[in-house]
């Protein structure tokens, strides 16, 4: 099955890059896992046409190099996923964007390169209430929004919203991927 | 200016245990506790009840002092003990002759250890490390400090003691050398009063030395650091130990829905003992350690470290106070100082609290002319009399309840205030309004300590802001819910952060965005 577009996640920049480039005529494709605090962002999303795989989950992708050709889910076993352009919005820890052990931090889908602190004493502020380092952890991605894997940027898959490092901006960030693939498209 | 026979000072297990003893022999006694009740050690430990065969082969008068107490509690606290029962295992790495040796020294103690075969020792405890060679069944059971500690308070407020938390001893008062009373200052208020006893027990545990100091004894204490995991689920029915000479991390603990792997044991300084925090070393040690006990603990949750600190007394002939006992310290001031009026108890155990009471309460007797036995081993602690029939009321929340207060659940009013506000423990309004009427609460945190609000897997995440809010009403202070609750967000964060990966990462990310201001 072919997309022009594959966003997993279905959070809040998962959907606004979807619906952005679906009302453009770019032919979308969302895998959203889990439940939405704002569900009818999915709602738009699919009522302009685009396509939404509610409680799925992927676990891989087929590269061809530093592109990504394809991906694979949890449920729809044994179906290929293709597109052009694919966008990692799968959010921090609690949404399983990220994920941890006692000594480090990784994306669990592609392995994607991760901006962390290597001492796991200093993930924390003891002081609740002050900013938790954890908190900026995240994949780390270039002036375009496209991330990377062992140190090599991936041409054709972006990632956007809280699953980035640093502080958080969904927003922008989505709107830096709606407007590069909009530009490549 | 109150007067009092006794004034006991430290609300941890020793002294909530010496003020029942006191009271039940018609003492007029004071309480004092500069935080909340189990704030120190007590409430800081594996919450094992000895049978003693720990100490079996190392110190033999602390094994049959553990045995004798064993029993009496099971007995007089059955409600805060489950009779797990225990093993000792020896694995591969261990000296196969120690079991012998271990279990000839239990039965010389009084303890009755029980070889068994490393099969059946399977069958009885699915859990522990399979590779196991050798195996002991001894008469360990789990015991819960918080409300063993609570229960104790309860009864000595019942036969006429008054508790006094959150009030810190400034100064002694003293009349010719004698000590005739302590000034006292409310941690919150800061204002100071003065009350007046006969006689003053320092039961301060490792701040023991401090008090001692300030009523010009000397007592050297080492402070000695123990650090322990709680994990999100009971992966075991008994406890487990190592069959092997004490070391660190070598007992896991079922107690309620979760288990407890301990301890490590550091030297720390005087300073650290108010703000224990566990390392990310010790984390590591704990739970490699404690895989070897059982291995599944290596994909189970944890839910928190914590941290307490034994009080280790130096023996008095020794200056360098390298030697130090486990036993229980009961030091008579005017003999052994000159500072009549004072005296302290300390060392000792959880286990053997019942005991330093005793021994604490028949040297203040003495001191006061007062002739009346020691009934503490007899008598039941409040909701432990009886066990009550709990098919009459089937709902989950009930049990619980019942579980943690026993019969004082005949002191909850569930009408209108059934809702269960912590799920994970199945806490009711009505548990919360108990709390408040008989058991000392002052804020969330002592409310957690009283009930088991927040202990399980959701660490109040998704219970502290309505639970904050109730218990602000039910004190009638509606305007300090916030400040319950940052306090509490606080406290639990302690434990959290040393073990934030994984699912622990996910929750504290997810209380972060639900409680962060």
């Amino acid at each position: 099955m072919r997309f022009d577009v594959i966003i997993i996640g279905g959070g809040r920049a998962g959907t606004e890059i979807g619906a952005a480039l679906q009302k453009s005529g770019i032919n979308c494709l969302i895998v959203a896992e889990g439940l939405s605090i704002n569900p009818s962002k999915r709602t738009e999303f699919a009522a302009c046409g685009g396509t939404l795989l509610p409680g799925d989950s992927v676990v891989g992708g087929g590269f061809d190099g530093a592109v990504l050709k394809n991906v694979r889910t949890e449920n729809l076993v044994g179906t290929v996923l293709e597109a052009d352009f694919f966008v990692l919005a799968t959010g921090k820890f609690f949404s399983g964007g990220l994920a941890s052990t006692m000594d480090g931090i990784y994306e669990p889908v592609f392995g994607c390169d991760v901006q962390y602190e290597p001492d796991r004493e200093k993930w924390v502020n003891p002081d609740f209430y002050a900013d938790q380092p954890f908190e900026r952890f995240g994949v780390v991605t270039d002036d375009y929004g496209r991330v990377s894997v062992n140190g090599v940027t991936i041409d054709n898959l972006y990632a956007a919203g809280e699953i980035l490092a640093g502080a958080v901006d969904i927003d922008g960030s989505a709107a830096l991927v709606t407007t590069q693939i909009m530009r490549r498209k | 200016m109150k007067e009092y026979d006794v004034i006991i000072i430290g609300g941890g297990i020793t002294g909530v245990g010496t003020a029942r003893d006191c009271a039940l022999r018609g003492l007029k006694t004071l309480l004092v506790e500069r935080f909340d009740l189990t704030n120190g050690a007590t409430g800081r430990n594996h919450g094992l009840l000895h049978s003693g065969a720990r100490y079996a082969v190392t110190d033999r008068d602390s094994a049959a002092e553990c045995i004798r107490e064993n029993k009496i509690l099971k007995r007089i606290a059955s409600n805060c003990v489950e009779e797990t029962e225990g093993l000792f295992i020896t694995l591969p790495e261990d000296d196969p002759a120690y079991q012998d040796k271990f279990i000839r020294s239990c039965r010389e103690a009084g303890i009755n250890a029980k070889a068994i075969d490393p099969v059946e020792a399977l069958r009885m405890e699915p859990s522990v490390n399979p590779t196991l060679t050798g195996a002991v069944k001894v008469p360990d059971a789990s015991v819960d400090p918080f409300r063993l500690a609570s229960a104790n308070a309860l009864d000595a407020s019942i036969h006429g003691a008054e508790i006094l938390t959150y009030h810190t001893v400034v100064a002694f008062v003293k009349e010719g050398g004698r000590v005739v009373g302590v000034k006292l200052r409310d941690s919150r208020s800061g204002e100071e009063s003065e009350v007046r006893a006969s006689v003053t027990v320092n039961a301060a545990g490792i701040w023991g030395q401090k008090i001692a100091a300030m009523a010009g004894a000397e007592i050297r204490m080492l402070p000695a650091k123990g650090s322990l995991l709680v994990f999100g689920h009971r992966v075991n029915r008994m406890v487990i130990n190592r069959c092997r000479k004490p070391a660190n991390a070598d007992i896991l603990v079922p107690g309620d829905v979760v288990c407890v792997v301990g301890t490590t044991s550091d030297k720390v300084p005087f300073e650290e003992c108010d703000d224990m925090r566990v390392t990310a070393a010790e984390v590591k040690l704990l739970l490699e350690e404690g895989c070897k006990l059982a291995p599944s603990l290596a994909d189970t949750r944890i839910l928190r470290a914590y941290a307490g600190v034994r009080p280790l007394v130096a023996a008095d002939d020794d200056p360098t106070g390298r030697s130090t006992s486990r036993g229980i310290v009961l030091l008579d001031h005017e003999r052994r100082d000159g500072i009549p009026g004072f005296i302290s108890i300390t060392g000792g155990k959880l286990t053997s609290y019942r005991l330093m009471g005793e021994l604490a309460t028949d040297l203040i007797c003495k001191k006061l002319n007062v002739n009346k036995p020691c009934r503490t081993a007899q008598l039941p602690l409040p909701g432990s009399e009886k066990k009550l029939n709990p098919a009459k009321r089937d709902a989950l929340a009930f049990k619980a309840a019942e579980g943690r207060h026993g019969t004082g659940i005949l002191r909850m009013d569930f009408a209108g205030k059934s809702e269960v506000l912590c799920e994970c423990e199945h806490v009711t309004r009505a548990e919360i309004a108990y709390a408040v009427k008989y058991l000392d609460v002052n804020n969330l945190v002592d409310l957690r300590r009283r009930t088991r609000i927040g202990m399980g897997t959701c660490q109040g995440t998704f219970c502290m802001g309505k639970v904050a809010k109730a218990l602000a009403e039910e004190l009638g202070c509606p305007d300090r819910e916030k400040e319950f609750l940052e306090q509490y967000a606080r406290e639990r964060w302690k434990g959290m952060a040393p073990v934030c990966w994984g699912d622990s990462l996910r929750e504290a990310e997810y209380m972060r965005k639900l409680y962060r201001k």
